[in-house]
């Protein structure tokens, strides 16, 4: 089962490296990420879409957490193809 | 004023008047700032005993502990006592000298990824790219260590940083941002309350670092419930309170275990269904309900589904949930099972029972100390058979488990809480893990006792050998110990060996009553083991029990 989160984060060292360490080391894969700088905001939009078999709310949670990510939302991948269709 | 001074202003600032750290080429321009400063520095021995006496530190006060160390390998060093702080919530702020900036990513002499390095243990971390942002980035630290779920903080600041010049500009410190919880989860978690027959507390030490030891008590006396405290709860729940059932978990008493098992509704307060609190998680408390009250909501789901959860600062949530309840039935069973199943201290032979040991040293030590110990089977004895009067007096590493946490975080403890008995109990194998923190007892004169449980065994890990690999005892031995008494007296520290139970009075005494620190060396048979005991994939009402 594949999840898409959007992120809108702080541009900061490491956040991007810390992004992914979270969604490894909670038991899920990564399988594509788009990442567009906004330099005027200082934020990065990131679309990150991840597998694993772990309810998808805990890692939601634990990414919520991190101190960079300023807004986080969860798109199922279902609902994701809708929003693109 | 540099940066470096900065660095100090800003420490004072947040009411920092003491430091544990080493120094190092990349953060000399800091150690040159404290040597004017009114910001006390401890040097340690190691950098992992700067961080673990940031830890007893924080732990004892409840509140943050600060320690520092250079780039390179003396961060690397930070790192086991910065994931120690992660994994029991421990707030602390590191503080590390890096290279040069223009240096940085060039393997320079002494130069690590530290940001990269600190990932996984810390709640955050930040490297200081300019010196205009090296005040806000340490505000944001202490604020971050220290609110909602606290957790160990990271700055590292390379030298051109600390060199730099800075005007420093007062910052006012905001004020803490509670959380509001939902007044109809409340009534949800009331409802489940007062219709629950067999309710149980679990306290878990999200309780004490919540500053609501007092709410929780007076919920407890209000609505009668009994409790079961995990091992970072202990002390919270008042000693006297009639229906305290116990430490629960995989050495916790069988009548806690017994009595969670058969609950119908388990209140997690402050908790994280651990598994060494859970056993096999499946089989944890079948049958209950659960409410879940924490400060962090990852925590609900994660391991157990809840059926009310409810995110707040207890000193709040709790008063709220005062409801009461019927449950004379349950609260007999409870008190059966703790008669049933109490602790027994009527070991045979003539040798040192250490659990008696322990149960009669924590009898005797004055009302306030704080016991820290280490990791093992030591670490379980304390936890059954000593008695704690708050959260504040029992340093314990818990989610990590790291050996060479007691000696250093008593030294913490023994610094932050001057006139408050400093209390070491250790293990051959966990003392000798940061053994070089004798030397820090020797430079500052610190009054700490010591008690070295020896059974010349890695005791806890040949447990196991014993009972789950066939007594193939693996690399536990360890009678080629050093003499400790000579170790002692090689940093003047006093120190006397006992053999035998008739001995334990005599050296529980000399412990206390001798001025300044002392080692009482408890030699014990190494056959000895932890009871009772949840095996590993078991559940909790499977425990063994010797």
């Amino acid at each position: 089962m594949s999840h898409t989160f959007n992120i809108i984060a702080k541009q900061q060292p490491a956040m991007l490296e810390r992004v992914l360490r979270v969604v490894r080391h909670r038991g899920f894969n990564l399988q594509s990420l788009n990442v567009a700088d906004c330099t005027e905001s200082g934020n990065v939009e990131i679309e990150l879409t991840v597998s694993g078999v772990r309810p998808i709310e805990t890692l939601q949670k634990q990414l919520d957490k991190l101190y960079d990510i300023a807004h986080l939302e969860l798109t199922s991948a279902a609902d994701a193809v809708a929003i693109r269709a | 004023m540099t940066g470096a001074q900065l660095v100090l202003k800003v420490l004072q600032q947040h009411g920092i008047k003491h430091v544990f750290g080493y120094p190092g080429g990349a953060i000399m321009p800091i150690y040159d700032a404290l040597y004017d400063s009114e910001v006390e520095h401890f040097l340690c021995r190691h950098e992992q005993g700067a961080a673990f006496s940031a830890v007893g530190y924080a732990r004892s006060t409840n509140s943050v502990g600060v320690c520092m160390a250079t780039s390179g390998p003396g961060a690397t060093n930070l790192v086991t006592g910065l994931g120690d702080a992660l994994l029991d919530s421990i707030p602390v702020v590191a503080i590390t000298g890096q290279v040069f900036s223009s240096l940085m990513g060039t393997d320079a002499f002494q130069e690590m990824d530290v940001l990269g390095m600190s990932l996984a243990v810390t709640k955050h971390s930040f490297v200081v790219e300019d010196i205009s942002e090296l005040a806000s980035t340490l505000h944001q630290a202490f604020e971050l260590a220290q609110s909602g779920r606290p957790g160990p903080v990271l700055v590292d600041i390379p030298k051109d940083i600390q060199v730099g010049a800075v005007d420093f500009e007062p910052y006012p410190i905001p004020e803490k941002q509670i959380p509001v919880f939902e007044p109809d989860l409340v009534e949800q978690a009331k409802a489940l309350i007062a219709a629950a027959k067999k309710p149980i507390f679990y306290v878990g030490g999200g309780v004490g670092m919540a500053d609501s030891i007092e709410q929780l008590n007076a919920l407890l006396d209000y609505t009668q419930i009994p409790a079961a405290a995990t091992l970072k709860g202990l002390g919270t729940i008042d000693p006297s309170y009639p229906h305290y059932i116990g430490f629960m978990g995989m050495h916790g008493s069988k009548a806690t275990n017994m009595a969670v098992q058969e609950c119908d509704l388990l209140i997690c307060t402050g908790a994280r269904f651990d598994d060494r609190v859970t056993g096999k998680l499946d089989t944890f408390a079948p049958n209950a309900k659960v409410i879940h009250l924490d400060i962090d909501k990852a925590e609900f789901g994660k391991l157990r589904q809840p059926d009310v959860a409810i995110r707040g600062d207890f000193r709040e949530l709790l008063p709220a949930l005062a409801v009461k309840t019927d449950i004379a039935q349950w609260q007999a069973k409870c008190s059966a099972l703790k008669t049933e199943h109490a602790w027994r201290y009527d070991a045979p032979g003539e040798g040192i029972y250490a659990p008696a040991l322990l149960n009669q040293l924590s009898s005797k030590l004055p009302h306030d100390h704080v016991v820290s110990c280490d990791v093992g089977q030591h670490q379980m004895w304390v936890a059954q058979h000593m008695q704690f009067t708050s959260p504040r007096n029992h340093l314990t590493s818990g989610g990590a488990g790291t050996m060479g946490f007691g000696l250093p975080a008593a030294i913490g403890a023994q610094i932050a809480r001057p006139d408050t008995m400093s209390v070491v109990v250790s293990g051959d194998g966990s003392f000798m893990m940061n053994v070089q923190e004798l030397g820090t007892i020797k430079r500052f004169r610190l009054p700490i006792k010591i008690v070295l449980i020896d059974n010349q065994r890695l005791g806890m890990v040949k447990q196991w050998q014993e009972l789950f690999f066939e007594e193939r005892y693996s690399e536990t031995n360890l009678s080629d110990n050093p003499d400790f008494l000579t170790l002692a007296k090689a940093f003047d520290i006093p120190s006397k060996t006992i053999h035998s139970k008739f001995d334990v009075e005599a050296g529980i005494d000399a412990l206390i009553n001798t001025d300044g620190p002392f080692l009482l060396h408890v030699a014990i048979d190494e056959k000895e083991n932890v009871w009772p005991l949840v095996a590993p994939g078991k559940a909790n009402h499977e425990m063994i029990e010797g």
